[in-house]
């Protein structure tokens, strides 16, 4: 904590960064906060998040940004944050040049409940280096089932949507400004549970997306494993195009029409 | 009282300058194909959105079938390249979900091939005839 507090209270001082973008106790809760250069003391009080509190900073930082667009900010990133930042950089909604690492690695308790195989950014200021979860378990025993199983644990999980679009508000990667789940000729309106497709809708606008943070499963008020369908969008973009989200070397998303000559071949009826 | 057959409801998503043409000439030639095919024209088949797809089954398609020019041979160039990306994928994905990917077929046909169009139509209605009602169907309150 105090190697992270050091760090930022030298970014503060040279003036390198209008604020810092982290966290602090507020009445026994952590919660984000802007560290600026006119109040250095509250640095002191500057936290690493605990694993049971976390916020999308990547999406708070591109309001930030939107706010002051000349300014370069300091945000406190996890691994998942980092590949946000990558994908947001991609889709040219932030400025790589005015955003300043302060690292975060994950501790392993929380690398296994989200199963990532990235637990740390490229930049460590906080925790070392965990063992990384290679493959989902949660995505493995789904897709070891029959269609008919699957279909009705599915089935179960959709039909218990209250449609408070809670995942899609809390999504650091969600930044349309017309978003197809309001869409009035292709979702249906005035019904709970919404249409069945609803979650396959967001799955399909997550795939190459999704950096798998959690905070949507974690938001959804009524347990929607929607974590697992992500993950499995995102495994199937590695699978199909050989696309790593989040990574800054794969290139730009295959959604994006590059005019890229696919080789693929339809299937067969 | 003998039971009434299965009709489904397939959608078809055909491309202006192929698919459809091709269809064309299919009814042109008078070739023969069952009328459980509900053709949407569109000008790419590019231009169908995988949300378009699940709309569709959401509404009740019982089998969606996508028409569009051969790889190489879009009339806008590159758009089937989106096509068979998009498409893939959500096939994959319904797999996951036990949504019956088999519903859901991509195939290219050229504005010269009328009886392959009629062929396409004549096959994917009998497979869709052999599935049967979709699951998606045992939702609350589906289309």
């Amino acid at each position: 904590m105090n190697r992270l507090r050091e760090k930022v209270r030298n970014l503060l001082k040279d003036g390198k960064v209008a604020g810092y973008l982290g966290y602090i106790m507020k009445d026994g809760h952590p919660l984000p906060h802007l560290f600026t250069p006119e109040r250095p003391e509250e640095v002191d009080q500057a936290i690493v998040a605990p694993e049971d509190a976390r916020y999308p900073l990547d999406k708070l930082l591109q309001q930030l940004a939107s706010g002051y667009p000349d300014a370069t900010f300091a945000v406190q990133v996890r691994g998942c944050d980092e590949r946000g930042l990558n994908e947001l950089y991609k889709w040219g909604q932030l400025d790589p040049e005015k955003v300043v690492l302060v690292g975060v690695a994950c501790p392993q308790d929380q690398a296994d409940y989200c199963e990532c195989p990235g637990p740390w950014p490229s930049v460590i200021d906080s925790g070392g280096k965990c063992e990384p979860v290679l493959r989902s378990k949660r995505v493995d025993r789904i897709d070891a089932l029959a269609g008919e199983e699957a279909f009705q644990e599915w089935l179960g999980a959709f039909n218990k949507c209250v449609k408070c679009y809670g995942c899609r508000d809390i999504c650091p990667m969600c930044f349309c400004k017309e978003c197809s789940l309001e869409h009035p000729d292709l979702m249906s309106t005035g019904k709970v549970p919404p249409d069945s497709i609803f979650q396959l809708v967001r799955a399909i606008h997550m795939a190459g997306r999704c950096i798998d943070c959690g905070l949507c499963e974690e938001n959804c008020p009524a347990d929607i494993p929607l974590r697992v369908l992500y993950k499995k969008g995102n495994a199937l973009v590695k699978e199909l195009f050989d696309y790593d989200t989040g990574s800054l070397t794969t290139g730009l998303s295959p959604w994006k029409f590059l005019g890229d000559e696919s080789t693929m071949e339809t299937k067969p009826m | 009282m003998a039971e009434k057959a299965f009709e489904p409801k397939i959608i078809g998503f055909f491309c202006n300058w192929c698919t459809y043409a091709g269809a064309d000439l299919a009814g042109v030639s008078r070739l023969q194909y069952p009328p459980n095919i509900r053709v949407i024209r569109v000008m790419c088949s590019g231009t169908v959105s995988p949300h378009h797809v699940l709309r569709a089954f959401q509404k009740g398609a019982d089998g969606v079938l996508i028409g569009g020019c051969h790889i190489g041979d879009c009339h806008y160039l590159k758009g089937n390249y989106m096509t068979i990306k998009r498409m893939t994928f959500l096939q994959d994905l319904l797999k996951f979900t036990g949504m019956e990917e088999g519903r859901l077929h991509l195939e290219w046909i050229s504005a010269a091939e009328g009886p392959k169009f009629a062929q396409v139509v004549r096959e994917f209605t009998e497979k869709i005839m052999k599935m049967g009602s979709p699951r998606l169907k045992q939702a609350p309150r589906a289309a």
